[in-house]
């Protein structure tokens, strides 16, 4: 990988009382390059997935951003940095509507006295939320919409395209292909190579592991809170990768 | 077999066509208002629908209308604040307590002299409420104390206090009893005082700050999704922090609002009052679970909630005592979560 090192977390670990979550995980990520993170349930993805969005602060170790070290105290200092994340199943408020979704936490204010009391350009981030959403290229409905109006899929795509379009270096995507069908999923893998083309660094999570040795350069395996496996894709067969998912490969049982 | 399926589609699309037609709140709440002006018309024998009596259910509706305010901001957020009554009661008592002690004043003070230490009550007020929200916002986020509990607990500490203050008595200072009194513009009688008009005003303000701006854009956000709303880069201890402070001066101004109407700054100004803000607001169509509610349906939701305060002690066709009005409010209330219930499901 000729590409520089954009994101990287060192030495890791991460507690919930006795519960270890995550135990010295290290993890290269290049620019342009698409990073697969797969493990059983209760491996530590999703924790890992929370330290590197500033969502949750690691235990120990550290982390760099383009060579810098950073310490996230919350995600709003990860997302000014550039890195967007995608979390499984808890990434949108229901009650609010997809434009309203996508700019949160970023909204756009109207001209003038009333913009600095803090009202809101509504038309214009409904405008803006289409545009950016069928520039990510996934199918979705209606910008003004609420979200708890939207199928799971739908969801889905709204969550996804508000990640890929405001990511400026790293893409962190916690399982984007829950609760799609075959097509959308396909369109998501789609998003993923586009992300990568721009020289962005994706992280991707997932339990079909299809998906993963299909778009990924790199596989890491993770169990029990530590990185059991890193490799380039090429590397990795189905069966082998489920092996080391499951800690039966080394054993060569079949 | 079919003919059995399209009945059972037909019953459907009938139910659904019922609960379709309620799914509207204030729509459903302006016509609940006109039903009840006739009902409370006829039973009244005729003496309900006349300026006066509307000038005193707009009176009533200016107490809590403030509260119902401030409790929405908080129910929306997915918590609660139970200390606004309480916190009524210490503003309108501290307002008192520094007009009479602190400044010698007396209720011999009146008209446009007054006007001066009225807005110095005000000021009071507000500043007493957002010192109570403050601590509130404290308890919550510092000390990681449910909304419940916390805001239990300074309901208690604060209507204490309201007692410790003006020992127990009405400390009666001066008044300009005009901002209380309706307008009459050549001649024509009008329900509306300034006191009225001004929770008027700030309501209006109110409905636009929760539907128009960022900080109303937060405050669903965070009791719709507060993982969601941390994710985007948002803080909600902050967010808690301004609405319970909100709240807080709400009910800080709603102390002033009773000082105003009583010339007194009493104990018991602010008593129970929580709960019927509590009542307007699930009236008013906020969701307890946070996430949901209007500000449209909150204003008409109070004024249907004191519009049957009003209208059941003017009816005249049988005698409904203090204890049946609770009765009374309390199945309106019952019913206005069931036709909730029913537009939900109605949605799905």
């Amino acid at each position: 990988m000729a590409q520089k090192v954009i994101y990287e977390i060192r030495n890791a670990s991460k507690n919930y009382g006795a519960v270890v979550a995550l135990d010295g995980a290290s993890l290269k990520l290049h620019a342009g390059e698409v990073i697969g993170l797969v493990g059983d349930n209760g491996a530590g993805k999703s924790t890992l997935v929370k330290v590197l969005s500033g969502a949750h602060s690691p235990d120990g170790g550290e982390i760099f951003l383009e060579g810098e070290e950073k310490v996230w105290s919350n995600p709003k200092q990860a997302l000014e940095a550039g890195i967007e994340t995608l979390y499984q199943d808890s990434g949108l408020a229901q009650h609010l509507t997809v434009s309203q979704n996508v700019f949160l936490g970023r909204e756009k204010f109207v001209k003038g006295v009333f913009g600095k009391l803090g009202f809101l350009a509504k038309k214009q981030m409904e405008e803006e939320a289409q545009k950016d959403l069928e520039a990510v290229g996934i199918a979705f409905p209606s910008s003004n919409r609420p979200v708890s109006q939207l199928s799971g899929g739908q969801r889905q795509a709204v969550a996804i395209g508000r990640a890929v379009s405001w990511a400026r270096k790293v893409l962190i995507l916690d399982e984007p292909t829950n609760h799609l069908g075959a097509r959308q999923s396909a369109e998501v893998l789609e998003v993923i190579k586009k992300a990568k083309a721009k020289g962005l660094g994706v992280i991707f999570i997932s339990h079909t592991l299809p998906h993963v040795l299909a778009v990924t350069d790199r596989i890491v395996v993770l169990r029990l809170g530590q990185i059991v496996r890193d490799s380039p894709t090429s590397e990795y067969t189905a069966d082998s990768l489920i092996g080391t998912i499951t800690g039966s490969y080394s054993k060569e049982e079949k | 077999m079919s003919n059995s399926k399209q009945d059972t589609a037909g019953k459907l699309s009938l139910l659904t066509q019922v609960k379709a037609s309620f799914s509207n709140q204030s729509a459903l709440l302006v016509v609940t208002l006109v039903v009840l002006g006739v009902v409370f018309q006829i039973t009244s024998q005729g003496i309900f629908l006349t300026t006066n009596t509307l000038g005193t259910v707009l009176n009533d509706w200016g107490s809590y209308i403030l509260l119902a305010v401030a409790q929405t901001f908080v129910v929306i957020t997915g918590g609660i604040d139970l200390s606004v009554g309480a916190t009524v009661s210490l503003s309108s008592v501290v307002a008192g307590w520094v007009l009479v002690r602190g400044l010698g004043l007396d209720s011999t003070t009146t008209g446009s002299d007054a006007t001066p230490y009225v807005l110095l009550a005000v000021f009071v007020s507000l500043m007493v409420g957002l010192t109570v929200g403050a601590i509130n916002a404290f308890l919550i986020n510092v000390l990681r104390i449910v909304p419940f509990i916390a805001t239990l607990a300074t309901m208690g500490a604060m209507a204490g206090l309201a007692i410790i203050i003006s020992g127990g008595m009405p400390l009666q200072g001066p008044n300009n009893w005009e901002l209380g009194i309706p307008y009459n513009v050549f001649g024509i009688q009008l329900p509306i005082s300034t006191t009225v008009l001004a929770v008027i005003i700030i309501t209006v303000i109110c409905g636009l700050v929760l539907h128009k701006t960022k900080f109303g854009l937060h405050t669903f956000a965070l009791g719709s999704n507060s993982f969601a709303t941390r994710a985007a880069g948002i803080s909600p201890a902050k967010q808690i922090t301004k609405v319970y402070m909100l709240s807080g001066g709400l009910a800080g101004l709603a102390g002033a609002y009773a000082y105003i109407r009583l010339g007194a700054g009493s104990p018991s100004n602010g008593s129970g009052m929580e709960l019927y803000a509590i009542a307007a607001v699930v009236i008013g169509g906020v969701s307890l679970m946070g996430g949901v509610g209007r500000m449209v349906g909150i204003a008409l939701g109070t004024l249907v909630l004191f519009t049957v305060q009003s209208g059941l002690l003017m009816v005249k066709v049988v005698t409904v005592s203090p204890s049946l009005k609770q009765v009374i409010v309390a199945l309106l209330i019952v019913a206005a979560v069931a036709v909730q219930t029913l537009q939900k499901s109605g949605r799905k």
